[in-house]
């Protein structure tokens, strides 16, 4: 018994040591030594941190990035929610439909995506041909590399993604579970409200967890929509390590999103498994 | 706060098969009926209908007068049991027993006061601040029958509320449900394809078939007098002989069966028998006779298996292949010819399919 | 049911996917415009925009890098990553509890810091010329997809069949491709688009591993968006929403539309 069990674990690990080698060699390796770059300066373990927050403009570059994403998951998070429960509720060959129209977003590349939005937004857009077609304007609006240019993009992005994240949550629920609640007298309103908008919360965070960790350290969205008047984090990155060669600027500013990543993630799916009452 | 239930003339579709057929029901104030048959034969549709979760094509559902064929779920007040107990999971067990209450207005303390007692009914007031995720499958269930008794519903339905227990919670179960329901006097309808449990639980019970009620009766009648050879088969009546009468002497029917086997039956023991009929018995109603000139079916034996009570015995016959028993005191050998003599108080006369 | 849908939520989702398909649809009509600058509706209707995809030497480099580097990424990530799979749902009595956390890991590190590290450590420190570095940032990229969509569908899968084979005489390592590995098809399957699509589209790893004339597709697109506004780009966009259909209808043909829904 005790020789078959060393059997199984070494023929476990070997079979796992390529990909094990894989992610610790090229992935925990490089990003450990980029965070630890940036508490080996001159000036002070924490100098580069200094130096970052002590700059107005980066400290601007961060709010932006906070505000673009955070407005980004509220308005994903309730679209997407909305939209949700109507697919999941509704009847076979239409569901069917709509999960595969909000697939194939999600399956086109960010770029074609945030690049769509060019057209729109810009100055002989679609959408300032069709203001000044109705008269609402006679001159153009510059829309483009603005801030909300920027969250329309992202949440176009992002709402198919929350979609497919509810549905699945949403049909997790039970049937019964829902009828449950109609023959004891709940009107499908109360049915919304007290059953499944809760039972959907564990899911509806992991969603936003998603949906704020993608956008805030996106960048091709801001790039192509906000472009040097609205720098985010990660256009700022690119440009602080590949235009100023300024690497422990971008090592910097990689660490802080490392952190936010991890601080938004650890924290959510606490509270979430904490609100999964199925869990236990 | 009793009412019948009548359920008229209930068709209904999925797409296009029919999965209930012409279907009516009388379930008389405080009556329990269970309906049983195998999957698909319509009577979880049959109480989806009654819910309200489904729509009929046509036919009509009133409750103590009132009708509900085009009321929504939620004011049928119909009080239900599922199969999966159904418990919302984000809720406590008093804030499930009280959602009823809650959704009819009743106020935060009035409410957990009745769910509390509620749940000191069905035992478990100490578990009353658990989410159901902790619980056992026992105690799920009955928070679930805590559930829809506490809005005193005017109906109770139960859709197979024990199949997911085991068996001896299952026995312990299904006398709890009948003693609350009985205390309540509240009229009810329980779906199961469980003969035993459908028996020992109902007034009466419906057996199904193919989106139609085959016979509904009581137990006793079931278990003793089934109309009809789906029936017999259900209840397990092992041997369904089809016959024809070929002779009539006053009393007595001299009758035919595949293989040229016949049988002089007489209808003073036998009742009235029609002029086609299914012979049908269980294997305690043909019995093994090692004298070649009595009066049955002439058998060459099978296999013999002990039963404890009797011996019983493979046959094969003219007539097709058939269960008989046979005396403990006289064991047959496999090979060995005899005759299989029905019993007349344990013989039905029944209506071809 | 008679649980029905309020026409305001009917009416808002209808919006909803309007929004969704609309852009795309623009994008569609802008690559076919005859005019110069991009537009819609086209003004009139040309195909010479697709045709200067593959006149621009940038483009068809690149689209050629694309290609490779998804094929290879996602050979060698379904290649280290279907065993690991298999380890870690076969032996999970056996193997540490860190080692299955180790491959959800990837998901706290952003794309784009990955990309950047690799950049500092593997291309510019460790002298990895810049090919062989975009492709172990897209391998990186696509292996926690593989291994956890092949890990969903071996823990439905059921082990002691995987046994009886053995006890019926069949070598363990025969047993994985004849037994094991056909139940998990469509996993693979899942694993394999899932993957392809993901470093096809990618932009955030690539945008650091790029150099002298080793380029991707979508940073490409962006160069070029920087310089031109042509309809060139809305072609391309096609061509990549063409791939994107063609990959759905391989999920169709193989797993089932139904499939993505999960």
């Amino acid at each position: 018994m005790q020789v078959r069990n060393a059997l199984k674990r070494f023929a476990g690990w070997g079979l796992s040591t390529p990909a094990t080698l894989a992610v610790v060699l090229f992935l925990i390796v490089p990003v450990a030594i980029t965070i630890a770059s940036t508490f080996a300066e001159d000036g002070g373990v924490l100098a580069p941190y200094v130096a970052f927050f002590s700059s107005g403009f980066r400290r601007a570059v961060l709010w932006r990035t906070l505000e673009i994403s955070l407005a980004t998951t509220a308005i994903s998070v309730v679209v997407g929610f909305l939209t949700a429960y109507v697919v999941s509720r509704s009847p076979g060959r239409i569901k069917s439909l709509l999960i595969i129209a909000a697939v194939f977003p999600l399956l086109t590349g960010v770029v074609v995506r945030s690049f769509a939005w060019l057209i729109i937004l810009g100055r002989n857009g679609i959408l300032n041909n069709f203001l000044v077609w109705i008269g609402v304007t006679d001159q153009p609006f510059a829309m483009l590399y603005t801030q909300w240019s920027v969250v329309v993009a992202m949440v176009y992005l992002f709402v198919p993604l929350m979609v497919l994240t509810l549905v699945g949550v949403l049909e997790n629920i039970p049937d019964d579970v829902v009828q449950a609640s109609a023959s004891l007298g709940a009107s499908p309103f109360a049915t919304f409200r007290q059953v499944i908008f809760p039972l959907a919360v564990p899911g509806l965070i992991v969603g936003a967890v998603l949906v704020f960790t993608g956008s805030f350290t996106s960048y091709a969205t801001p790039q192509l929509l906000g472009g040097e008047r609205q720098m985010v984090m990660g256009t700022l990155m690119y440009q602080r390590a590949m235009v100023a060669f300024d690497w422990v600027g971008a090592s910097t500013i990689a660490t802080i999103m490392v952190a936010v990543t991890v601080a938004v993630v650890l924290i959510m799916t606490r509270t979430a498994r904490r609100l999964n009452p199925m869990a236990t | 706060m009793t009412y019948p239930l009548t359920v008229e003339h209930l068709t209904a579709h999925y797409g296009t098969s029919k999965v209930l057929d012409d279907l009516s029901l009388n379930v008389a104030a405080g009556e329990l009926v269970s309906l049983l048959g195998a999957s698909g034969c319509g009577k979880t549709t049959t109480l989806r209908l009654i819910a309200g979760f489904l729509e009929p094509t046509s036919g009509s559902i009133t409750l103590g007068g009132r009708d509900l064929t085009k009321l929504p779920a939620h004011k049928r007040h119909i009080g239900l049991v599922f199969q999966n107990y159904a418990l919302f999971p984000h809720l406590s067990v008093r804030d499930n027993v009280a959602f009823g209450l809650k959704q009819r207005g009743v106020a935060g303390e009035e409410r957990n006061r009745r769910a509390g007692a509620m749940l000191e009914r069905v035992g478990l007031a100490e578990l009353a601040d658990r989410l159901p995720g902790a619980l056992s499958g026992g105690q799920k269930q009955r928070v679930a029958l805590a559930r829809a008794l506490v809005i005193e519903p005017p109906l109770l339905m139960f859709d197979e509320p024990l199949s997911n227990l085991d068996a001896k919670l299952r026995i312990d179960m299904r006398v709890e449900i009948r003693q609350l329901q009985r205390a309540n006097g509240t009229t009810s309808v329980y779906v199961t394809h469980d003969q035993e449990e459908a028996f020992s639980i109902s007034d009466r019970v419906a057996i199904m078939n193919q989106g139609r009620i085959m016979q509904l009766d009581t137990p006793e009648a079931l278990y003793q007098r089934p109309a009809n050879a789906f029936v017999a088969r259900f209840v397990g009546f092992e041997n369904l002989i089809a016959m024809k009468v070929a002779r009539r002497e006053g009393e007595n029917v001299t009758a035919e069966a595949a293989g040229g086997v016949t049988l002089t039956l007489s209808q003073a023991r036998f009742g009235e028998i029609p002029d086609e009929f299914v012979l049908g018995t269980r294997a305690d109603g043909l019995v093994v006779d090692a004298d070649p000139q009595a009066d049955g079916i002439p058998a060459t034996l099978g296999l013999r298996t002990y039963l404890g009570r009797a011996y019983q015995y493979q046959c094969e016959t003219p007539a097709g292949h058939l269960l008989a028993n046979g005396a403990l005191s006289a064991p047959l050998e496999s090979g060995s010819t005899a005759r299989l003599v029905p019993v007349p108080d344990q013989c039905c006369i029944l209506r071809p399919e | 049911m008679t649980n029905r849908l309020h026409p305001a939520l009917i009416g808002f989702t209808i919006l909803v996917y309007l929004f969704l398909m609309g852009p795309l649809v623009i994008v569609f009509g802008a690559a076919l415009s005859d005019t110069t600058y991009l537009t819609f509706p086209p003004q009139g209707l040309t195909l010479h925009w697709f045709q200067n995809i593959f006149e621009i030497s940038a483009f068809r480099r690149t689209i050629v890098t694309s290609l490779q580097i998804a094929f290879l990424a996602t050979a060698i990530a379904l290649v280290i990553g279907i065993p690991a799979a298999y380890a870690l749902n076969r032996y999970r009595i056996q193997l540490p509890a860190w080692l299955s956390t180790l491959f959800v890991l990837p998901i706290l590190v952003p794309e784009i810091v990955l990309g950047f590290s690799l950049l500092r450590s593997v291309a510019v420190d460790a002298s990895v010329p810049i090919f062989l570095a975009l492709l172990i940032g897209h391998t990186l990229l696509v292996l926690p997809y593989c291994v956890r969509v092949i890990s969903a569908s071996l823990a439905s899968f059921d082990f002691s069949i995987e046994e009886a084979a053995v006890s019926l005489g069949s070598p363990p390592a025969k047993t994985f491709f004849t037994i094991v590995l056909p139940n998990v098809r469509s996993g693979v399957i899942a694993a394999f688009i899932l993957a392809f699509i993901t470093s096809i589209n990618d932009v955030s790893v690539s945008l650091f591993l790029t150099g002298p004339g080793i380029s991707t597709l979508p940073i490409q697109i962006l160069a070029h968006v920087e310089q031109f506004f042509d309809p060139t780009i809305a072609s391309v966009s096609v061509l990549l929403m063409l791939l994107t259909v063609a990959v759905m209808a391989i999920v169709e043909r193989t797993l089932g539309l139904t499939f993505l829904a999960k």
